[in-house]
């Protein structure tokens, strides 16, 4: 009967994110590429999100070195062979010195039919690289995300 | 030799089921020994010719044995208790442990450097901040585009 309800308590909180699971950047939000001390991670999930038409929204920041930032670009290259297509509607991306430098990808919907994003970002800084690796779902298409978040 | 008014007031019993075990045993005898039979008792003759002159009373060493047995049967038998109250106990679990459906739709957790904020604006500032670096990227490259379009 423990077991029992030890399992069952197991699978209601791993639900909430479970559309995340599955992606291979998953492997670095649960903190097993970068040390979880040196990230910033948040995750947001319902209401607050609604103005922005998104239903998660699950962010991670760090600084790191060329192996860490390597295999966390390997990582998302893998899930970008996921994305729904090349177009400009589903894709946005940028190389800079041989690297990814940012990329903003509509993978398959979830079952529910919601879009899901995966977004990374690498920038140059003094003490290494810094990278911003993002999950989100919801109905917000690419072009809403970038009416809201786009700076102007 | 039995009269045969007396023979239909045995029947008329045995048919109400009143006939004890003697009346029984002189109905069959009749209809077993008796040749001329009136035409309205011939069925009835066709029905004691069928029917064992006694039936079999089980012995009383047997009936003990067959309540040996029952109660055997009994006690071998798994009592239901421990599956019902486990099946409630399960029920409950559910009940319990699964948060409301409002309250796991709705989360906002920022972690930094390991330590959980409760600070929803931190955390949702976090997540929009994270997103507008994301997004304008694109952003920079127009404004340098059109930066020196213009010059």
């Amino acid at each position: 009967m423990k077991h029992l309800i030890i399992t069952l308590a197991l699978i209601t909180a791993t639900l909430p994110l479970s559309a995340q699971k599955g992606l291979r950047i998953n492997e670095v939000f649960e903190g097993n590429i970068i040390n979880e001390m040196a990230m910033h991670e948040s995750l947001v999930k319902g209401e607050s999100l609604e103005p922005f038409k998104l239903k998660v929204l699950h962010t991670v920041k760090f600084t790191t070195g060329n192996s860490a930032r390597d295999k966390v670009e390997a990582l998302f290259k893998e899930d970008m062979q996921g994305r729904l297509s090349d177009e400009n509607d589903n894709l946005e991306l940028e190389y800079r010195d041989g690297h990814l430098y940012y990329a903003i990808v509509q993978i398959a919907d979830t079952k529910k039919g919601l879009h899901r994003y995966i977004c990374y970002q690498c920038r140059q800084e003094t003490g290494g690289n810094s990278i911003t690796l993002v999950y989100m779902e919801g109905k917000a298409s690419l072009a809403d995300l970038r009416k809201t978040f786009k700076k102007k | 030799m039995y009269k045969e008014t007396n023979i239909r007031e045995l029947l008329h019993r045995y048919m109400e089921g009143e006939s004890t075990q003697a009346e029984m045993k002189q109905l069959k005898e009749y209809f077993d020994g008796e040749q001329d039979l009136p035409v309205d008792l011939i069925p009835y003759a066709q029905m004691f010719a069928i029917i064992e002159e006694e039936t079999p009373t089980p012995s009383t060493e047997a009936l003990d044995k067959f309540s040996e047995e029952q109660v055997q049967e009994t006690q071998r038998r798994l009592p239901l208790w421990p599956f019902i109250a486990a099946a409630c106990i399960a029920a409950f679990a559910v009940i319990l442990l699964a948060p409301p459906q409002q309250e796991e739709e709705n989360m906002t957790i920022a972690y930094v450097e390991g330590k959980m904020l409760n600070d929803k604006q931190v955390a949702m500032q976090m997540g929009e901040n994270a997103l507008q670096e994301i997004f304008s990227n694109g952003n920079q490259e127009e404004q340098l585009s059109e930066l020196f379009n213009e010059q």
